[in-house]
């Protein structure tokens, strides 16, 4: 299974400012501290081994958007997100080396940042491919109409030709998908959340857990997610905030945080955890901070095997 | 993990030892309301957590704080921690709940 990221932030989309490129460029200078480089390859060398991701990279700014290869034909995508549209180009590209058309979607839920890429997804005009939304929500087509009618879109869904299909998901069912098993876990957000659990034919497994609040006054309830999440391969899950943030301030809005989902994991005995869905008021440092502060939170807490903690950004592939 | 019931002037202590994780929060949460209603009925305002014995807590511990001092506040008692180790007070810092709570050096200076 090979799961690729294309959108990884939460909420809005985001992009860096000249003044953030400009203090990226100026701090990799003097880290280089006068080095001359022989050609670019060099010079990406030395961005790539020497300089911190936050540093050399960026984590990005696309809306939740996430590819999984699973050894089928058809493509497997999680929300529609802003990162939707470099998914549809990148998949035109590979349609045309011969991939069959044929898009199962997933919808986490409803909310604007999980479905803004879909009126700029491209294959969506093609008559030849074949778009199947699959929902835990039975609004799901009232959703994505709704974004295309005339007071917000200037292209109506109705104009769209490929053939699609919406599927509404049963929780607690296992639902087979061109031989990839899903199952779906109701989540505590806003108009309500669906987590996924992804089995593919080699038995790698694979969860997608985003826009998931883990209720203070309920964390019995947490014995079900722990389940859902059991040893998974990689769990992908929504790192939006702080604990302490999570409990005060922004209760109630629906996210989780980076300690909670170690906990969750190692509970579940996870083997890798993606933090995912970032805060967009969050700059790269701030992410990476977040990174290096989880990956220190598993070692102290950590009673049994280690659990990978990684950190999605748009354009990380990870391979199981 | 186990935890014991004191008293000072003007507080109720409630000395923690052990790990406070999944297996362990429902009992720490008891404790931690035992403690608030003992505050409640001899009129103390503030219960004071020591944390000296803690090996770590994770982050059911710290939501069980988060309960308590709801708890609390609706008691009328103020929640407080005292004496972390160095293990937890990264953990304090790793979730920003030290911009929660009150965290003392020791159990006598905690308020």
């Amino acid at each position: 299974m090979l799961v690729r990221f294309w959108g990884t932030r939460g909420s809005l989309p985001v992009a860096p400012t000249a003044d953030a490129i400009q203090k990226k460029i100026a701090r990799a200078l003097l880290a280089a501290g006068g080095r001359r480089f022989a050609d670019v390859r060099e010079a990406e060398k030395f961005v790539e081994s020497e300089l911190s991701f936050a540093a050399g990279g960026t984590y990005g700014g696309a809306t939740p958007c996430v590819e999984l290869e699973a050894g089928t034909e058809s493509y497997f995508i999680c929300d529609m997100g802003s990162g939707l549209r470099q998914f549809g180009l990148n998949s035109m590209r590979r349609n045309t080396a011969g991939h069959p058309k044929t898009y199962n979607f997933f919808l986490s839920h409803l909310h604007w940042d999980h479905i803004m890429g879909f009126p700029f997804f491209v294959p969506a005009f093609d008559p030849e491919a074949v778009i199947r939304i699959h929902a835990g929500h039975p609004d799901a087509e009232t959703a994505l109409r709704r974004q295309q009618e005339e007071i917000s879109f200037p292209v109506p869904f109705d104009w769209l030709r490929a053939s699609f299909e919406f599927v509404t998901l049963t929780t607690g069912q296992m639902h087979e998908v061109d031989g990839v098993t899903v199952e779906t876990k109701l989540q505590h957000h806003s108009h309500g959340s669906y987590g996924y659990r992804f089995t593919s034919a080699d038995g790698k497994a694979v969860i997608y857990s985003t826009d998931s609040e883990h209720k203070v006054e309920k964390m019995a309830a947490e014995a079900a997610f722990i389940h859902f999440f059991r040893e998974a391969d990689l769990v992908i899950c929504d790192t939006m905030y702080s604990l302490a943030d999570s409990v005060s301030m922004k209760e109630d809005w629906g996210h989780s945080s980076n300690i909670v989902a170690v906990d969750l994991c190692h509970e579940a005995k996870a083997r890798t955890l993606a933090l995912f869905h970032h805060e967009p008021t969050y700059d790269d440092e701030d992410i990476e901070r977040m990174h290096q502060e989880t990956v220190r939170y598993e070692e102290l807490t950590r009673d049994g095997d280690p659990l990978r903690v990684i950190c999605a950004y748009d354009g990380l592939e990870v391979r199981l | 993990m186990n935890y014991s019931l004191g008293s000072r002037e003007g507080a109720i202590i409630v000395a923690v030892t052990g790990r406070v994780d999944e297996s362990s929060w429902v009992a720490f949460g008891i404790g931690l309301g035992e403690a608030i209603e003992k505050a409640r009925e001899t009129g103390v305002d503030c219960v004071v957590i020591d944390l000296a014995g803690l090996e770590y807590m994770s982050s059911r511990g710290l939501r069980v704080l988060t309960v308590a001092r709801r708890d609390g506040e609706e008691a009328g008692v103020t929640i407080a921690l005292a004496s972390p180790n160095e293990v937890m007070r990264e953990i304090l810092s790793i979730s920003r709940y030290d911009k929660l709570f009150t965290i003392s050096e020791t159990v006598e200076a905690a308020r």
